[in-house]
Formats: structure tokens, C-alpha cells, sequence
């Protein structure tokens, strides 16, 4: 119910501006639906004209006077009330195909522009996985509801109402009769489609299970092969999929049942009509022309009215989906936006110091990380942190840029609040390099001008030559035309790092984070990202988080952090006549002969 | 096809009660108008027991249409299940003879589409077919049929119906699956900048690159947007058609009898069940075309199944029983080209390590250290010279005695989602609590392993998601040492112990694995300090081979890489 809720406040605002639009569009169902349903009362009165003029053409008193003037008339208007039901719907269709689309776009481009003023804290606590999805498989979900759903839905409650109307007009008795068998159908839709719940769900973990194990084992190939386990896999293999077999095979049949009995449903109540209807003809006052016309009108209807029936049940799975869907994407709507001060205060370089003041923080409430945390750190200097992994050297980083803000304490640049300066401007006078250098489709140009598009060609080449991947650049065929995609791979992570070094030098930031690369480059290259970032740290001021000491052996102060605290400081000589914990790390770390 | 032809051909049984069922139900609902009009008839006559006898026809004629429906339904979703779970298994278990080549050829994770996805879709295909694709056809004839009998002088009409349709459906379709595979291609670059954009939003917001991404991501999702109001357009003309050209047929048809009726009187009796005939055309003709754009993508997976079945194991091993081999190795002249490759990523590489020694191998990324170390374990074989272990070609040996003499850890060390237990008896079958604690002592895992509530009976999650970088290196040890290998490969296995954890593992092989002959791979040079040789690899070949003593003296390139590694001001204070 909390759902339903949350996906109405979801669709009335996407789709509050679409107003005329959904008004006419419902007009239109309802002439269209009242168009489909009288039509076939012409066919019916046809059929009489037509036993009514074969009576007095066989009767030589009336043959001079009968004639298909009536029959024809009755005929064109037969035609025109389903023209009228066809350009109506074609017009509806078309409205709605329009609302769907540039609805469901704006919701695209919600959840994007959404997504780049929410706090990082949201992408850190959800897998990408998850948050990817909402663009898929939630859209895709809300997409289809409103493209099919939407207008089926329309369709088939102004059918159901004009149906009825109809059948009441024409004849009560007969609309009783039609209507006999609903709540039979009713009941079965909702037993089948209760049991069918349960029994695709249950399909579904089997599925993910054996899906989960094949790309277990396959992606794990390797191991399977060098310790010669191919029987084994293959015999978990056959548990995981004869469970599926048998799971599957039910959520199949109880899924795929209710159509078949559904149209079974309709074929049995139309036969009962006809049945009905041809006693009644017969017992009744009727002549045999209004009777045959009464059974072809109703036989008619007893087909249409089952047809919203059988298109509301097929839609529920769709708007469920739907509903889910609209949850989702809204959850993500109701995130809170990153904090930026309103007149923040300019800034575009450092004076005189930064100063991390007395600083805790947590990630969660009542799991703090760091706990009074105090580094003073002068124009030029370059400070490196250092300490084991969980120890908050990263969780700095996360601070000074404000992807997180302090709970307590500050951080201050020349005396003035990080929170109180334009966030925009703060950023730009901060610059970072990840650990894990992420790059965007695009050229290698592109890449190195990202944080300014606007930068010339001559910025770029400087750039890249700062970060010496420059002459790796040029070797390449295309040269910094050269595509960057996510599916091919073919720069090592050595050379993309030193092209994030590059976008970094680019925009010529005055402070400067970098966290060192850690995993899949060897020490070789790691010398030459290490020149790289020697010539970034020139001339500004910096803050090293090192995993690898050799990096930050020239540093001006080394901080030891352990669990959230400083526990060493100093220069690396200094640390290392201390003969505490980085003189034992470093120790660890070097080869000594 | 000719994949499922096997299946269908075992699962037959399911596959007759189905089709017949589909019979039953298309005869049911094909044959309701018939009864309509002998209804008709009857009232025109008003003859009493016709109408009651032809009446309850109707009933029973719909009770066996529901019963039709729901055994082909029954009998389908068992013969498409049991189509599937065979298909997979046997994808599964062809793909469980194939070398590492032969993996790498298709991708692991390509691989792993096929067995899921695409038998999906297959087996949604065999559902299809057998509740929808013989009725459509059935439908459609039997209709034409049918129609043709009832009133044989208005073939033309039908004809003029069916090919309007067609004709539509034809130019309607062939431009929606055009417009289909832009929407794929719009959709996917949508996703990419909103996967770069989550993966690297702390880049885009510390760039301050907001408003630019959000241009970036406008372009694809507009022009997305278009493509779905023009499908959309396209369907809201399409079906409004169909119904309009059907509904003027039906019309044409009635007037044509009553140009006809004088001499046909019956033909009154007939408008009803013709009419209806009409319809069921018109929705055959509908679905087919529908269904003809969904099969399309299931011929596509079926062909993609078929690869893998069409590609054979690319190696083959010596047959005969498991023997033990000693466990010194030999690289005879070794080059090495990866399928795919142009240039050799081993070069004339030779060496021999005596049993029961330890071999280091240094070198930069992309210098072939663990292709090298793969060829002795046989993932590939080489293009030229010979590998030998114990004095054997490996290409000579059966596969389990290669498989029980030689033990590969690598640095991703993979674990399997169930206990620990369980993976350390998939390498050695009757392992005992004290053998899995011994293994554990040489590894520097029972430590940790035996504070565990649960200790060997422990649940390793998926991707061993439960333990540390250093705890999974220390585990997949455990499971190379625990059968006692003559070889035992540390493809970078020690990459996340610290040194001094490395040294005791490393001095717990010396003690307990006398006999086993170690080789291991490393950026640091502090793991393979103390091995009795090391060989240096740059650019696929062999350019230095030496204890650390006599390389750091002569090796210009062990130097470089010891150099970054070195300490700054020598031996500290100890």
C-alpha cells in the first residue's frame, strides 16, 4: 500500500504536465469505445433488414415494396462508427505514445541530473549494480506499463462500461446472461494468479541460484581446470539445474495456465449466450428476424466483454512491475542533495595554510572513523598520510573535497570554513587523483580536458607531457583521437592513471589529493606515475595517501594514521629513529640486502 | 534448429499431447461459429430439439476447448523445461571438457550468456511455439478454410482483406525492427554514460563536471525519447489499420449477400459465423507477425548455442592412469603465441629446475611471467619446444597425473561459495581434520581459520566475499598445499600477506614440502629473495637467470626493478 502510494506521487508528478493531452485522449477511448460497441447493433439490424426483406420479396402481396435502401444505409453507418473507432483510437494512440515517451525521457533525465546533485555518500552505500538498474530495468519496467498498460488500461475499463451499457439497452435478461459466468472467472484469475506468484518467485531464486553457480564455476575456470574438478562442476551443476527443472516447470504452468482458461472462459460463455439466446428467441415475441439479430448482437458482445477481463489480468504483472519500478526510482528522488551554501565565498587559491582542526566523523552514526584528527598543513608543503587499510586515510580525502562533510571539528583553508566556500569553486581549487582512474567514453583529448572542455589543444599536449604519456600517446595510430570505450580494454591501468594525472594537471588545481594506485602496476611503471606525480606536486600544496612508502619518502611530514587517529608524525628520518610503526612498516615494505 | 532436433526428438511424447491439445483447442474455438449457425438455423426453422441438442454441443464444445488450453499449456512448459535443462546441461558439460584456450576463445562471461540467457530465450521460444505457433497457422488455415465453405463466392474479399494486411503488417514491421535496433543501440549508450557517471561520480564532481554530463547524457536520452514516439506513432497507426480493413471487409461481405440473398437465402443464417471467421484471421495474421519478430531473436541464440557445440576441446591428453612423476621442470626452446595474438608472448624460453627447489620469476607487467607459469600446469600448450615434468613432455602425461602433480595458486585466488571444507576436499577427496589443519599451519591460515565459530566447516560466500585479500591468498594456499604437490605454482599468491607472514609461509614449504618443487611469481622482490634461482623475463624471453646475489650484481634490468624496491638508506637498525 506504501508502495502504491509512493509511485502515485511518483506519476502525478511526471505526469501532471501532460493534462490536455490524457484529456483528450480519454475522450477519444470513449467515442472510439462507443463507436466499437454500438457498431455491431448495425450488423445485428442489418441481418434483420436483410430476413425482413427476404420475407417480402417471398410474399408476392409485399414483393413490390421491398428494398435494401435500409440495409444499405444501415451497412454505411456500420462502416462509419468503426471509422470513427479507428482515427479516434489512431489519435489517442498517438498522444499517448508521445506522453510515454517525452514522460518517461524526462524521468531519464531526472534520475541523471538527480544522480549529479546527490550526496556520494548515496553511491557508496549502493552497489552500482543497483543504482544501474534503476536505469534498466526500472525504467524499462515504467516504460512498457505506460506505453501498453496505460491505454489497454483506458481501453479496456471504457469497454467494459460501454459493454455494459449496450447490453442493457438491447436486452437485461441477455446482459444477465452474459455477465453469469464473470464471477467464476474472476475467482479463478485470482486463485491462479496467487498461485502463479508464489511459483515464480520461487523459479526466479532457482534461477539466480544456478545462474550464480554457472558464473561462479566458468569465470573460475581456471581453478577448475589446473585442479582437474570438471566432474565435480558438472556434478553441482546437475543438482542446480534439475531443481530449476522442476521449479520452473510449475511457475511455467501456473503462469501460462490463466490465458488458455481465460479464453476458455469467453469460449464457454458464448456458448451459454447463444444458447440462452436461441430459447429465449424461440419462446419469446419476438419475430424470428429480431431474435437471430438479438443472438448475433449478443454472441458479439459475449466475445468483447470477456476481452477487458482477460487484458486487465494480463496487466496486472506489467503495472506491479510498474509500481515497484516508480518505488524505486523514487527512493533515489527523495535522496537529500549535496549541502552548497547559499553567497558561498569565492576561492580560487591558498594564502597562507590548511588546517584540519580537531575533525571526527563517522560514515555511519555511532561507528565513528575518525576521531580528532588535527594536521596543519602550510602553502607548498607536501603531507603524506599513511596507515593501514580501515585506517581513515582515504576518509581525509573524502573530507577535503567535501564528498562528506565533518561531524565535528573543521577544516579550514586560510581561516574560512571549507562548508562556507561555492562548492563549485572549492572543487575546482582541489584537485584529486583516484586510486581507481576512472575514464569517459570519448577521445584520450576529451579525457585529458574533462575538468575543461573549453581547453585547447596546446593545454592538452602540456599536459600530457607533464604526466609522461605523452610519447605513448603519439605512438598510438590515432594519437589523442584515439577512442576510449569501457569494452575495449587496451590501456594498462598504468597508462590510465597517468592519464587521470594528466586531466588533473589540466585544470592546474592549487591543492592537490592524490591517492596512490595500488594494484596491477608493477614497480617499473609505478617509478614513472611516480615522476608524474612529482611534477604535479611542484609548486603546490599536497596531500599524498600513500600505500607504497617509496612514493612519499621526500614528503615534508608523514602522518600515521591507525584507526582513526594520528599515531606518528613527522619526517621519514624522524619516524624511522622512532622505531614505531612506519619505521615497521617500512621495513616490511623494502628489500635490504 | 538442428540443435533442438535431439531434444524435441526425446521429449516427443510431451511435444504429440501438446500439439494434439492445440488441435483440440483450435477445432473448439473454429468450430463454435459453425455450431452458431446450425443454431441459426435451427431458430429460423424453430425447430425446438435442434436448438437444445446443438446447444448443449456448444457447451461441451467449450469445456473441451478449456481442457485443450490447459493440457498444452501443462505439456508445453514440461517440454520446453525439460528441452532446457538438457540443452544447458550438455552446453555445460561440453564446455567442462574445454581447455583454458578454448574458454578464453569465447570469454567466460560470454560463455555464461549462452548457458543462461540464451537457453532462455530458447526455452521461452519451445513454450511459444508449441502453445501459440501450431495454433497460429491452424488458426489462419482453418479459418480461410472454414470461411471459404461458408460462403465460397467471397474468396475475393478475404483475399483483398489478407493482402491489405499483409501489406501493412510488412512495411509496418520491417520499419519498427529498424527502429528497434536503434532503440537497442540508444539504450545501451544511455546506460554507459550513466554507469561512467556512477562509477566515476567523485571524478565528475571534484572536475565539477555536473552540467557538462548532463548535456552528455541528454543527447543519447533525446534521441532515445524520438526514436520510442516514432515506434509508438508506428503502432498507433498499425492496429487501428487492421481493425478498420477487417471491419470493411466484414461490411463488404454482408452487402454482398444481400445482393446475393434471393438465391442464397441461407447465407442470412451464415453472416455471424463468416464474420467471425474474419476476425480470427485478422488475429492470426496479427500474432504471427509479432511472434515472427520474437523468434527472430531465439534463431539467434540457438546459433550461438550451436557455436559452442560446433567448437571442440583444442587439447588433448595422453590416456592412461594416474602415476606419480617427480617435480622438476624443464623449458626446452618454449615459444608461446596466444590464439589471437600476432606476436609471441614467450620467446625461446629455456630453463630447469631440479626438484625440490624453489624458482623465482621477476619481470614487468606483460613480460609473460604467468603465461609462462601456465604452460607448466598445460592451460596452454606451446607453439614450439617442449615443456617437461619429471623428464615427460606434458603433453605425455594423463590428465589427472599432470592435475595431482602439479598445484596452481593464483593471484585472484578463486574460492567456491560453499566451506572451506568443501574446497579443500575438491582437491584432495578423503582430507581429515588433522590434514586440513596442516595444510592450513603451512599457509599461516589456521590461525584464523580455526577462530572461526564454525573453523573448517566455515561458509566461504560468493567471491569469498566473508575474508580479507590476505585471508583468501592464505586459503587458496592452504587448498594448493593440503594434496602435497610435486609442484606448486604462487602466481602472485602472496601479493596481499605481509612480509612477515610471507616469510613464514615461505619457510613452512621449505620444512614441510621438502620434496616439492615451488615456483613463484612476484613483483616483490622480497618473495623471491631467498629462492635457489630466479629467472628474469622481459618481453617474453629470458634475459637473466641467477640467485639475487649474482642478478643484482649483473642483471641491468633485475637491478631497475630492485632499485625501485630498494630501501633508501640501506640495512636499517635491526
Amino acid at each position: 500500500m506504501k508502495d502504491l502510494k509512493l509511485a502515485g506521487r511518483y506519476y502525478w508528478h511526471y505526469l501532471k504536465p501532460y493534462g490536455w493531452p490524457f484529456f483528450w485522449s480519454a475522450v477519444l477511448i470513449g467515442i472510439s469505445t462507443a463507436c466499437v460497441v454500438v457498431a455491431p447493433t448495425y450488423l445485428g439490424r442489418a441481418i434483420s433488414e436483410l430476413t425482413t426483406y427476404v420475407q417480402a420479396w417471398a410474399d408476392p402481396a409485399t414483393r413490390a415494396g421491398a428494398s435494401l435502401t435500409t440495409f444499405h444505409h444501415t451497412l454505411l453507418f456500420y462502416v462509419l462508427f468503426y471509422f470513427g473507432d479507428a482515427s479516434s483510437l489512431l489519435i489517442a494512440s498517438w498522444l499517448l505514445a508521445k506522453v510515454t515517451a517525452y514522460s518517461t525521457g524526462t524521468m531519464r533525465i531526472g534520475l541523471f541530473r538527480k544522480m549529479q546533485r546527490m550526496k556520494v555518500q548515496y553511491f557508496d552505500q549502493h552497489s552500482d549494480g543497483d543504482i544501474l538498474a534503476r536505469y534498466t530495468s526500472d525504467l524499462d519496467n515504467i516504460f512498457n506499463a505506460l506505453n501498453q498498460a496505460l491505454i489497454d488500461f483506458l481501453l479496456a475499463i471504457a469497454q467494459m462500461i460501454g459493454i455494459l451499457i449496450m447490453m442493457f439497452n438491447q436486452s437485461t435478461t441477455m446482459a444477465w446472461v452474459t455477465m453469469s459466468t464473470t464471477p467464476v472467472a474472476l475467482l479463478i484469475a485470482a486463485l491462479v494468479m496467487k498461485k502463479a506468484a508464489v511459483a515464480v518467485d520461487q523459479q526466479q531464486t532457482d534461477i539466480g541460484a544456478l545462474n550464480g553457480y554457472i558464473n561462479e564455476q566458468v569465470t573460475g575456470q581456471k581453478v577448475i581446470i589446473t585442479n582437474g574438478l570438471q566432474q565435480d562442476s558438472v556434478a553441482g551443476f546437475n543438482t542446480y539445474n534439475h531443481q530449476v527443472r522442476k521449479t520452473a516447470t510449475r511457475g511455467q504452468i501456473w503462469s501460462g495456465i490463466l490465458s488458455p482458461l481465460l479464453s476458455g472462459m469467453s469460449l464457454l460463455n458464448t456458448a451459454i449466450v447463444i444458447f440462452a439466446g436461441s430459447w429465449l428467441a424461440l419462446g419469446g415475441s419476438l419475430s424470428t428476424g429480431a431474435a437471430l439479430a438479438l443472438v448475433v448482437v449478443f454472441v458479439n458482445y459475449a466475445q468483447q466483454y470477456y476481452q477487458p477481463i482477460i487484458t486487465l489480468t494480463s496487466l496486472y504483472g506489467m503495472i506491479q512491475l510498474a509500481i515497484t519500478g516508480a518505488r524505486r526510482v523514487d527512493e533515489v528522488r527523495s535522496q537529500p542533495d549535496e549541502v552548497r551554501p547559499v553567497n558561498g565565498k569565492a576561492i580560487d587559491h591558498i594564502d597562507r595554510a590548511l588546517k584540519i582542526d580537531d575533525v571526527h566523523f563517522s560514515y555511519l552514526p555511532g561507528k565513528e572513523i575518525l576521531h580528532g584528527v588535527t594536521i596543519d598543513v602550510q602553502k607548498g608543503q607536501m603531507v603524506a598520510l599513511v596507515g593501514p587499510t580501515g585506517s581513515g586515510k582515504t576518509t581525509v580525502m573524502n573530507l577535503l573535497n567535501r564528498f562528506y562533510d565533518v561531524d565535528s571539528g573543521r577544516i579550514t583553508i586560510d581561516g574560512t570554513d571549507l562548508r562556507d566556500f561555492d562548492l563549485a569553486q572549492l572543487r575546482q581549487t582541489v584537485g584529486i587523483v583516484l586510486q581507481d582512474p576512472q575514464l569517459f567514453s570519448g577521445t584520450i583529448a576529451d579525457n585529458i580536458r574533462f575538468g575543461d572542455p573549453d581547453a585547447g589543444m596546446d593545454r592538452v599536449l602540456a599536459a600530457a607531457k607533464q604526466a609522461n604519456i605523452h610519447d605513448f600517446i603519439e605512438s598510438l595510430p590515432d594519437g589523442y583521437e584515439t577512442k576510449v570505450s569501457d569494452e575495449q580494454n587496451v590501456f594498462s591501468a598504468g597508462q590510465k592513471q597517468l592519464m587521470s594525472i594528466a586531466r588533473t594537471i589540466l585544470t592546474d588545481p592549487r591543492l592537490l589529493i592524490l591517492d596512490e594506485a595500488t594494484s596491477n602496476v608493477d614497480t617499473v611503471t609505478e617509478a614513472k606515475i611516480q615522476a608524474a606525480m612529482d611534477n604535479v606536486i611542484q609548486g603546490r600544496t599536497s596531500f599524498v595517501i600513500a600505500h607504497r612508502l617509496k612514493t612519499i619518502l621526500n614528503a615534508d611530514r608523514i602522518v600515521v594514521l591507525q584507526h582513526g587517529r594520528i599515531i606518528e608524525q613527522g619526517s621519514h628520518q624522524e619516524l624511522l629513529a622512532q622505531h614505531g610503526f612506519y619505521a615497521e612498516l617500512y621495513r616490511n615494505q623494502m628489500v635490504f640486502e | 534448429m538442428k540443435v533442438l532436433l535431439p531434444y524435441l526428438k526425446k521429449y516427443r511424447k510431451d511435444a504429440l499431447i501438446a500439439t494434439l491439445a492445440v488441435l483440440v483447442l483450435v477445432f473448439a474455438t473454429l468450430w463454435q461459429p459453425r455450431l452458431l449457425q446450425t443454431v441459426m438455423t435451427a431458430i429460423m426453422a424453430k425447430d425446438r430439439a435442434a436448438v437444445w441438442q446443438n446447444g448443449i454441443w456448444l457447451i461441451v464444445l467449450a469445456v473441451i476447448g478449456i481442457a485443450g488450453g490447459v493440457v498444452n499449456t501443462v505439456y508445453s512448459a514440461r517440454l520446453a523445461l525439460g528441452v532446457a535443462t538438457d540443452l544447458r546441461a550438455d552446453i555445460y558439460r561440453h564446455v567442462q571438457t574445454f581447455a583454458y584456450a578454448d574458454i578464453e576463445t569465447f570469454s567466460a562471461s560470454n560463455l555464461v550468456v549462452r548457458m543462461t540467457n540464451d537457453v532462455q530465450q530458447i526455452q521461452g521460444a519451445v513454450m511459444a511455439a508449441f502453445q501459440q505457433v501450431t495454433r497460429i497457422p491452424l488458426l489462419f488455415f482453418g479459418a480461410l478454410a472454414l470461411a471459404l465453405t461458408t460462403m465460397p463466392q467471397q474468396w475475393w474479399v478475404i483475399l483483398a482483406m489478407l493482402v491489405i494486411i499483409v501489406l501493412v503488417a510488412v512495411v509496418a514491421f520491417r520499419q519498427m525492427s529498424s527502429l528497434f535496433g536503434q532503440t537497442q543501440q540508444l539504450i545501451e549508450n544511455v546506460n554507459t554514460v550513466a554507469r561512467e557517471n556512477l562509477m566515476g561520480i567523485r571524478v565528475v564532481k571534484s572536475f565539477v563536471q555536473e552540467d557538462n554530463q548532463i548535456k552528455t547524457f541528454a543527447k543519447p536520452s533525446d534521441e532515445l525519447r524520438d526514436v520510442t514516439t516514432r515506434i509508438g506513432e508506428l503502432f498507433a497507426v498499425l492496429m487501428p489499420a487492421f481493425f478498420l480493413t477487417a471491419n470493411v471487409a466484414i461490411a463488404g461481405s454482408v452487402y454482398l449477400v444481400g445482393t446475393q440473398v434471393l438465391a442464397h437465402p441461407a447465407y442470412i443464417a451464415a453472416v455471424s459465423s463468416f464474420t467471425s471467421y474474419l476476425g480470427q484471421i485478422l488475429f492470426a495474421v496479427i500474432n504471427g507477425s509479432f511472434i515472427m519478430t520474437f523468434a527472430s531473436r531465439a534463431f539467434i541464440s540457438m546459433g550461438r548455442v550451436r557455436e559452442v557445440f560446433d567448437h571442440q576441446p583444442s587439447m588433448h591428453f595422453a590416456q592412461g592412469p594416474a602415476k606419480p612423476v617427480r617435480g622438476d621442470i624443464t623449458f626446452d626452446h618454449v615459444t608461446f603465441t596466444y590464439p589471437g595474438d600476432e606476436t609471441p608472448t614467450l620467446k625461446d624460453v629455456s630453463f630447469t629446475v631440479p626438484a625440490g627447489q624453489m624458482l623465482g620469476i621477476v619481470g614487468a607487467t606483460g613480460s609473460g611471467k604467468t603465461t609462462l607459469a601456465q604452460l607448466i600446469a598445460r592451460l596452454f600448450d606451446p607453439d614450439s619446444g617442449r615443456v617437461l615434468i619429471g623428464g615427460v613432455d606434458v603433453r605425455d602425461l594423463p590428465e589427472q597425473t599432470l592435475r595431482d602433480a602439479v598445484a596452481f595458486v593464483l593471484q585472484r585466488s578463486t574460492l567456491f561459495s560453499g566451506t572451506i571444507a568443501q574446497n579443500l576436499r575438491q582437491v584432495q577427496k578423503e582430507a581429515t581434520a588433522a590434514s586440513m589443519h596442516r595444510a592450513a599451519e603451512i599457509a599461516q591460515a589456521a590461525e584464523f581459520i580455526e577462530r572461526l565459530p564454525e573453523t573448517y566447516d566455515a561458509p566461504v560466500e560468493e567471491r569469498s566475499a566473508n575474508f580479507s585479500g590476505g585471508q583468501k591468498q592464505r586459503l587458496a594456499i592452504t587448498r594448493g598445499v593440503i594434496a602435497d604437490p610435486e609442484i606448486l605454482i604462487l602466481d602472485d599468491a602472496t601479493s596481499a600477506l605481509d612480509a612477515k607472514s610471507e616469510k613464514l609461509v615461505q619457510e613452512a614449504l621449505d620444512r614441510d614440502l621438502k620434496h616439492t618443487t615451488t615456483v613463484v611469481i612476484a613483483e616483490k622482490i622480497s618473495s623471491i629473495i631467498r629462492a635457489d634461482a630466479i629467472l628474469v623475463l622481459d618481453g617474453g624471453r629470458v634475459v637473466g637467470e641467477g640467485t639475487h646475489q649474482e642478478l643484482v650484481r649483473e642483471n641491468a634490468i633485475y637491478q631497475e626493478i630492485y632499485q625501485t624496491q630498494k630501501a633508501k638508506e640501506g640495512r636499517l637498525p635491526a
